[in-house]
């Protein structure tokens, strides 16, 4: 058996188990083609991956997944796609069916029914060939509580042929004062940060964070949003579940919502607020005149009274504002303040489920 | 194939946290050495100021009567002389749990007297004494040795007349500390590994390594199989301290066979397929801490690690003969101690089916996968 040695799609480059030779094979994809050592002449055969063109500049892709646990569909057929090189967050309440996905997509539990393509390979057969291209950090990961910073990356590194520059990671994971301290010493931001490190030990294409700032205060929250907005640059792909909608807010390019296992929205941020938000409101607070709320009503403006002189305009292009501005000017309205509001993901959740994305269970 | 860097890399993580950890080196170190201490101070008289000897008196005359006497003025030594002429002294020094005997012969005064006109003559009395006490025996002799010195020296200004003629028992009767290091040693073992099994399992399992692990490139067999080394390491280490304790404090006489080396492996591997199986079923941390100690504890108790299992009654000795640490006590004193082959062979023969039992089953039962 010839052994596979790089990624790229119908050129493959192999070594000759007999000689070591390595030479590159070019072949279609699903094909199964003779092979000749130039060196040593031996024979065999190579097997092209069924690789779909489409599914090249996907990391993931999710088809039809389902898990049950007895009357439960913990993950009710869901689908999704994670391009490559973006930050992908699962958002959804506690109990929604997000680490039972992501544990079904990093092998951890078996998937009921649907398929998972991880760098276009199938994962029920070729996870252990997906598995040096992946890093994860586990939900509450701890690592080993008497090793230092430096020992736990070394360790975990030691289990990959391909590696990454440990100092590089320190550096970048903003550790290098604490590189020498036992990981029971640091503080709960830095052992996050740790476990992020840890996921890049093998310098992967794709980082799996299950949750990584639950239970983080404000500014360990932050300092580990910036390590991940930092993966992003470096062209990584991060699949992120989290439960902050803050979070998925500051990082995510693309994001899908899940509630009691089903994806209820899905896409980019812009997307979900012009989709299943109100989009723009602005609110005009203290002012004098209701009557304005007709004027604006009879010059297509989508307008809610809030009481007390409070009132709410829809705002469907940037442009509009100065129309609202204009009109009041026109119709000498004197108010106390005026500000914009953009809808959120809270927003949004609350529109498409009823209830607020912290409170649900 | 074996991942060997994998293994190196974690067995020497292992190691270094191992040592990290005072109280994981105080548990699987430091505190068998202190049982040996403690218990061998308590069973082996070194506390206790008075040592016991027999004295037999064949001759029963002024001289002989004089040097008991002598000895009796010394108050170290408390004398038995309850043995009759006709008793076999070595079976009365098993009876009376006495290591050594004093026999003066009969004609000890008349040669005595021939001794002092004739410096070719010596007179020789008896010491009887049971090779396998090196903690009492060797004081013993030294009293009896000194006091002889010095009769010598009152009664011929010097001449050595009386001379120790030693005699061994050749006993089979052992020491406390001898029955008890081997104790010590498969019940060190036993905890070190079913608590350590537990920890790789429990408390691996909580922090998310053993899921972290399931997504990288090393196989369960190769974890497995590195855990068992730092296991067989730590076993070994922890047999070698003991031992060393037990030779130096204790005057332990010990027999390194190619059973100790079987019987330390084999316990291994069959307590640490124990506390597999305990975290399979006891998934919560300090639950599983408490179902290990559940069955430590009874079994170091019940099954003659301290006490031997004929001072226990016959339906607690019936009941011992099922826990597999009965069977490595067991092997470890016949091949250690006693050196009898044929109850090594048939006790390491237990333990290898139960290691083989228990490991085998722990392996089969743990599960890195979520349902």
């Amino acid at each position: 058996m010839f052994i596979y040695l790089d990624d790229a799609m119908l050129i493959k480059k192999i070594r000759c188990p007999k000689c070591n030779e390595i030479f590159t094979i070019t072949g279609d994809s699903g094909v199964n083609i003779k092979v000749n050592c130039p060196v040593c002449g031996l024979a065999g055969k190579f097997a092209f991956p069924a690789i779909n063109a489409k599914q090249d500049n996907f990391a993931i892709t999710v088809q039809n997944l389902k898990k049950i646990y007895g009357d439960l569909a913990a993950v009710d057929d869901i689908s999704f796609e994670v391009k490559k090189g973006e930050v992908f967050a699962f958002l959804g309440p506690n109990g929604a069916g997000k680490t039972t996905t992501v544990e079904m997509i990093e092998s951890i539990r078996q998937p009921t029914k649907g398929t998972i393509t991880i760098l276009g390979r199938d994962i029920k057969n070729s996870f252990n060939e997906v598995k040096s291209k992946i890093g994860i950090l586990p939900q509450e990961f701890h690592s080993f509580e008497r090793l230092t910073v430096r020992e736990t990356l070394d360790y975990f590194s030691k289990l990959y042929d391909r590696r990454a520059d440990i100092d590089d990671i320190i550096l970048t994971m903003d550790l290098k004062d604490k590189s020498n301290t036992l990981y029971k010493d640091l503080s709960g931001g830095q052992k996050q940060r740790v476990g992020v490190a840890i996921s890049l030990v093998n310098d992967p294409e794709i980082i799996f964070l299950d949750e990584p700032t639950t239970g983080l205060d404000p500014k360990a929250r932050r300092e580990v949003w910036e390590v991940i907005a930092g993966l992003r640059k470096r062209g990584k792909t991060v699949f992120l579940t989290t439960h902050y909608m803050e979070e998925a807010e500051y990082l995510a390019d693309h994001i899908a919502i899940i509630h009691k296992g089903k994806i209820i929205a899905e896409g980019s941020l812009e997307d979900l607020i012009n989709k299943h938000g109100k989009g723009s409101l602005l609110h005009i607070r203290g002012c004098n005149s209701y009557e304005i709320i007709d004027t604006l009503k009879g010059r297509g403006f989508e307008t809610y009274s809030q009481g007390n002189g409070n009132i709410s305009v829809k705002i469907e292009f940037k442009e509009r504002v100065l129309d609202i501005l204009s009109i009041l000017r026109h119709e000498c309205v004197e108010y106390s303040s005026i500000d914009i509001r953009r809808s959120n993901l809270e927003e949004i959740f609350l529109a498409l489920t009823g209830a607020r994305l912290s409170e649900a269970t | 194939m074996i991942n060997f860097r994998f293994i190196a890399a974690d067995l020497y993580s292992s190691i270094r946290q191992w040592l990290r950890s005072i109280g994981t080196v105080f548990w699987t170190l430091l505190f068998p050495v202190l049982l040996i201490i403690i218990f061998g101070a308590i069973f082996s008289g070194a506390g206790d100021v008075n040592y016991d000897i027999i004295v037999r008196d064949l001759d029963n005359s002024s001289f002989s009567e004089k040097f008991i006497q002598i000895l009796e003025n010394i108050s170290v030594l408390r004398l038995d002389t309850g043995v009759k002429d006709d008793e076999n002294i070595s079976e009365y020094m098993r009876e009376k749990d006495i290591t050594a005997a004093l026999v003066i012969p009969k004609g000890f005064e008349s040669q005595l007297q021939q001794a002092f006109t004739n410096p070719n003559i010596t007179v020789d009395i008896q010491f009887y004494f049971d090779p396998s006490d090196q903690s009492t025996t060797p004081i013993i002799r030294n009293i009896v040795a000194s006091t002889l010195n010095e009769f010598n020296m009152n009664v011929t200004n010097g001449r050595r007349i009386i001379v120790m003629n030693e005699i061994s028992t050749l006993g089979e009767e052992y020491d406390f500390i001898d029955f008890f290091v081997p104790g010590i040693i498969g019940f060190t073992i036993m905890t070190s590994c079913i608590y350590g099994s537990i920890e790789r399992n429990t408390k691996y399992r909580k922090d998310g390594i053993l899921r972290k692990l399931l997504t990288m490139p090393i196989s369960r067999a190769d974890w497995i199989l590195s855990k068992m080394l730092f296991m067989l390491f730590l076993s070994f280490i922890s047999a070698s301290v003991i031992l060393l304790v037990g030779v130096m404090a204790w005057g332990l006489n010990i027999e390194i066979n190619i059973f100790f080396f079987v019987i330390i492996v084999a316990t291994s591997f069959l307590f640490s397929g124990m506390g597999m199986i305990i975290s399979r079923f006891v998934k919560d941390e300090e639950t599983a801490d408490m179902a290990g100690g559940a069955i430590t504890f009874p079994m170091m108790f019940l099954a003659g690690t301290f006490f031997p299992l004929d001072q226990m009654p016959s339906f607690l000795q019936t009941f011992a003969q099922i826990l597999p640490l009965y069977y490595v006590n067991e092997a470890l004193r016949n091949a250690m101690i006693y050196s009898n082959v044929e109850k090594s062979l048939n006790f390491s023969a237990f333990v290898l089916i139960f290691a083989a039992i228990f490991f085998i089953l722990g392996i089969v039962v743990t599960k890195w996968k979520e349902e």
